[in-house]
């Protein structure tokens, strides 16, 4: 027995050379270091790496000698058997042993089966060098982003709305096209935020009125009257001629089916958290600004004057008034002067004055009513309720402090007259005149003894005496004089004498509640403000039919265009779009703005006002029904909404 | 007639020499006449925003935001097919250099008219996730050009006239040597070494490659080892520390290489993948937009 050590090298064609060296001895050292009989030059192997030996010449005992061990079938061994007939193969380092037996001989085949050096291995140069070899590539990079996008924001937004096709109302949780929301829709309709269903209804049809006065049944319903009642024909034409943008704008609309007129082109929503903003101005003055010319040239004549922005071009206010004693109440004509008879003479000069009669009045009654030095406004003009408006002067109320109509006192209670019943009044006084003696003269009293003498003519029995006889008739006198001039009546009223078959008549009094019809006035918003700041004629007024509707000039002393237009010097400027005024939907109704920019207490509107408090038939006879419907709405006022 | 054909075209050609003598790159293409016209369209967007008055406010479904959506998204889909129409020869006007350079200008261009078509208003939605991309993939081009100007210098300076092959031979070639330099060695001084020669000198990971740090480098911790060490012959391990600096020399020579290549690289893994992205989330824009119309 002997161990053969074969080596293998390969020439540069490829063909084997095999040598075989019989090695001396029975034990075989293997290591690094030259003096072993098999020198591996491998940093892997220690320099005295293993031995191996063979008792019978068959089996091959190979045992690791400095802690270094060898593997064997993929373990690590330091001493291991081999039977040289059934073959092993051992691993030192990169370097591998394979024992083999051929005849009596025990082949030692040792070969380096790994590279020297890591770097030694072949590259592949264009993969190497780049970024290819640590980098997703960016095919695969393109595919993998490309279809997660469109999977999270194409096709799960499409699939929840699938889901949710025939459903009324969305569970809550996540829906994936929540990330196509655009922006936050506003406060009143933040609880729709997951349910973009509930508007757009259909794919690819953009959301129509239907899905708006689905829930919005009240107000919102119609468009306004004034609106509703012109032909379609006169509403285009009204509109002015698009320009650039507006015709791109159509463009985009009319490819892409997108019809005009539809609620959302005003109320346009997704334009951030908070109350939806108030209309702009625009929406308006895209047709009323140079109206009326456009009008007429398209064949429908107009008196609508033309209104463009508060601050630089509106028309003056066209109050309602009664241009004759007892006309009817119409709108007054642009550019005359104004004059509404109501029936009463006032003269408000001589009531507003710091001296006088009425001033020395008031002051003598400070204490017992609410006067001061002189009268002011609010002594006799009380607001509504609500507040908007003031309510109309009443005789017992307002006037009666000073204007007594008391003409009698029976055990202390003072007996007046009816006011507002002249025929009561006649009645009143003829019962007095029947009833009551003439006062009795001084010489008629006491104890003492008169002589006959004193009933002849012209004596003190004779005048009293005629006086009793004749003094029912003398009621007649009375009641004349009340309703001439001089009598209580008469400084406030015009009467009419009695005529054929009539009594004595007062002309009805006929007070305004609402003089400018079209737009909407708060009085209880401008309450910091005096009176006569607005109403500059009243100081000066001398006669009732003085109108003292301010007019747009006292307006703008404050009030601005939308983007603060203005014709005239103003201090403090508050920037007013139409809607501040005037309200498209309902005529007879508020305008709405957002609950921030609402006074506080507005409780009082909300609430419903009395029966008749804007009872107008008086003055536009019988209500037309739905012309001045006006729902009150009756939100619940959170105190956030409220602004507080 | 014919002469004056002649003259014009012996013009031309010597402005094209002139042009190659200079070596006008893609900035400078053409006088910069690209940078000049998406300057003017930048231009001609911020005045018109300022200038139209759209209501209620500006956003992209006005009639102005749809004018500069339709033109940022037909830009974002001709930009991308730059990676197309490098890839196909032509000799036609449409340079590949006049093309990137009109790639370039007007890419930039898209961060007015996209942010312009937003009217400013972001959020968090599929249509802020385009902006969001497109910009993105702006940026990532811009540092793209940005490194394309300046890092071939020193990508240049640093291989010293060697090819990436060289490079890589030297290290093998002192791989070879420290094998054989480091026989003698014993076993505790061997470990390092052998670590060194394992080393793979692509190893490292995207952070690694780009930094240009390896704080766990075989041959450095070898090097430091070998210095230190007192086991074996001094002569042989001198030697051995010889190799391992030279070769740590090359090694570092063959990062930076590598460091500098992947810094020119690097942006279109972002820039590629983030344009396809771009292009799906823009037609989730676009869809959507019509889709809740």
């Amino acid at each position: 027995m002997s161990f053969i050590l074969r080596r293998i090298s390969t020439t540069k064609t490829g063909k084997q050379i095999i040598r075989d060296q019989a090695l001396p001895g029975d034990v075989i050292t293997l290591g690094r270091d030259g003096s072993n009989i098999i020198h591996i030059a491998d940093l892997a192997v220690n320099p005295q790496h293993a031995t191996i030996t063979s008792k019978d010449g068959r089996h091959v005992r190979v045992a690791a000698q400095e802690g270094l061990g060898f593997d064997l079938n993929g373990r690590t061994h330091d001493v291991a058997d081999i039977d040289s007939a059934a073959g092993g193969e051992l691993r030192f380092g990169g370097h591998r042993l394979t024992i083999a037996r051929e005849g009596e001989n025990i082949i030692l085949l040792v070969e380096r089966i790994d590279d020297v050096a890591q770097s030694s291995k072949d590259v592949d140069e264009v993969k190497a060098f780049s970024l290819q070899g640590v980098m997703l590539g960016k095919r695969m990079g393109a595919w993998a982003f490309g279809l997660l996008m469109l999977m999270a924001f194409l096709i799960g937004p499409i699939w929840a709305w699938h889901s949710y096709k025939n459903v009324d109302e969305r569970p809550d949780g996540y829906h994936a096209d929540s990330a196509w929301l655009s922006g936050d829709l506003s406060s009143a309709h933040a609880s729709l935020k997951k349910d973009c269903q509930s508007c757009h209804v259909e794919p690819f049809v953009a959301v129509t009125d239907k899905a708006c006065v689905s829930c919005h049944t009240g107000e919102h319903k119609a468009m306004s009257m004034a609106h509703a009642n012109a032909p379609t024909a006169m509403l285009l034409a009204a509109r002015h001629p698009p320009g650039v943008g507006e015709k791109i704008l159509e463009g985009f609309a009319k490819t892409f089916n997108k019809p005009q007129g539809r609620c959302v082109d005003c109320h346009t929503e997704h334009e951030g958290a908070g109350p939806m903003p108030a209309t702009p101005q625009k929406f308006c003055s895209d047709c009323h600004d140079g109206m009326s010319a456009r009008l007429k040239t398209a064949g429908h004549p107009t008196t609508l004057a033309d209104a463009a922005d508060f601050g630089t071009s509106h028309p003056e206010f066209r109050p309602l008034v009664r241009a004759a004693p007892g006309a009817k109440p119409t709108r007054a004509l642009p550019g005359k002067a104004v004059r509404d008879f109501g029936g009463l003479k006032f003269p408000h000069d001589m009531h507003l004055q710091a001296t006088g009669g009425v001033a020395r009045m008031a002051a003598s009654f400070r204490g017992r009513y609410d006067f001061g030095q002189k009268l002011e406004c609010s002594n006799c003009h009380k607001p509504e309720a609500d507040g908007v408006r003031i309510r109309p002067v009443e005789m017992q109320r307002d006037c009666a402090m000073c204007h007594s109509l008391a003409f009698e006192t029976v055990g202390g209670v003072t007996r007046t007259l009816r006011h507002g019943e002249p025929d009561q009044v006649v009645a009143d006084l003829t019962a007095y005149y029947r009833s009551t003696p003439p006062a009795r003269p001084l010489q008629l009293g006491g104890m003492q003894r008169r002589r006959p003498g004193a009933y002849a003519e012209g004596q003190v029995y004779n005048i009293y005496f005629r006086e009793v006889a004749v003094r029912p008739s003398r009621a007649a006198d009375a009641v004349r004089a009340v309703f001439s001039k001089g009598g209580a009546c008469y400084d406030c009223h015009t009467v009419v004498a009695p005529q054929a078959g009539n009594s004595w008549r007062v002309t009805p009094v006929n007070q305004t509640p609402r003089f400018l019809q079209k737009g909407w006035f708060d009085h209880d918003a401008h309450k910091e403000t005096d009176c006569a700041d607005c109403h500059t004629a009243a100081i000066g007024s001398k006669q009732s039919s003085d109108l003292l509707v301010p007019g747009l000039r006292q307006c703008r002393d404050c009030h601005v265009g939308e983007t603060g237009a203005r014709l005239v010097k103003v201090e403090t400027a508050t920037e007013s779009p139409c809607a501040m005024c005037h309200e498209y939907h309902s005529d007879g109704g508020k305008p709405w703005m957002p609950p921030r920019q609402r006074k506080k207490n507005v409780t009082a509107i909300t609430d419903r006002p009395q029966r008749g408090a804007y009872d107008v038939s008086l003055i536009t006879g019988p209500e037309r029904q739905g012309l001045y419907d006006v729902t009150w709405r009756t939100p619940a006022l959170h105190g956030a909404r409220r602004g507080g | 007639m014919a002469s004056l054909f002649q003259r014009r075209r012996n013009k031309a050609t010597q402005t094209e020499r002139i042009r190659e003598r200079r070596h006008e790159g893609f900035l400078r293409h053409a006088d910069f006449r690209w940078a000049k016209i998406s300057g003017g369209l930048c231009l001609l967007v911020i005045i018109s925003y300022a200038l139209v008055d759209v209501t209620p406010r500006h956003n992209g479904g006005s009639w102005y935001g749809y004018t500069l959506g339709t033109i940022g998204a037909g830009l974002i889909l001709w930009l991308t097919a730059l990676g197309y129409r490098k890839r196909k020869m032509t000799s036609t006007a449409w340079s590949l250099k006049a093309w990137t350079s009109a790639h370039v200008y007007l890419g930039l261009s898209l961060i007015v008219i996209g942010t312009w078509h937003t009217g400013f208003q972001l959020g968090w939605n599929v249509h802020t996730l385009a902006w969001a991309l497109m910009m993105l993939v702006i940026l990532s081009g811009l540092y793209g050009v940005i490194a394309y100007a300046t890092l071939p210098k020193a990508l240049s300076n640093n291989r010293d006239e060697m090819t990436q092959m060289q490079m890589l031979e030297a290290i093998r070639a002192f791989d070879r040597q420290l094998h054989a330099a480091a026989q003698p060695l014993t076993p505790e001084d061997t470990a390092p070494v052998l670590a060194a020669l394992e080393e793979d000198p692509f190893a490292g990971s995207i952070g690694a490659r780009l930094s240009g740090r390896y704080p766990k480098c075989a041959t450095a911790a070898a090097l430091r080892t070998l210095s230190a060490s007192r086991s074996s012959d001094a002569e042989a391990r001198e030697k051995v520390v010889g190799l391992l600096s030279q070769k740590e020399a090359a090694l570092t020579r063959l990062r930076r290489h590598l460091r500098i290549r992947g810094l020119l690289e690097i942006w279109l893994y972002v820039h590629v993948p983030l344009t396809f992205a771009l292009i799906a989330a823009l037609s989730a824009h676009i869809i959507s937009v019509f889709f809740y119309w």
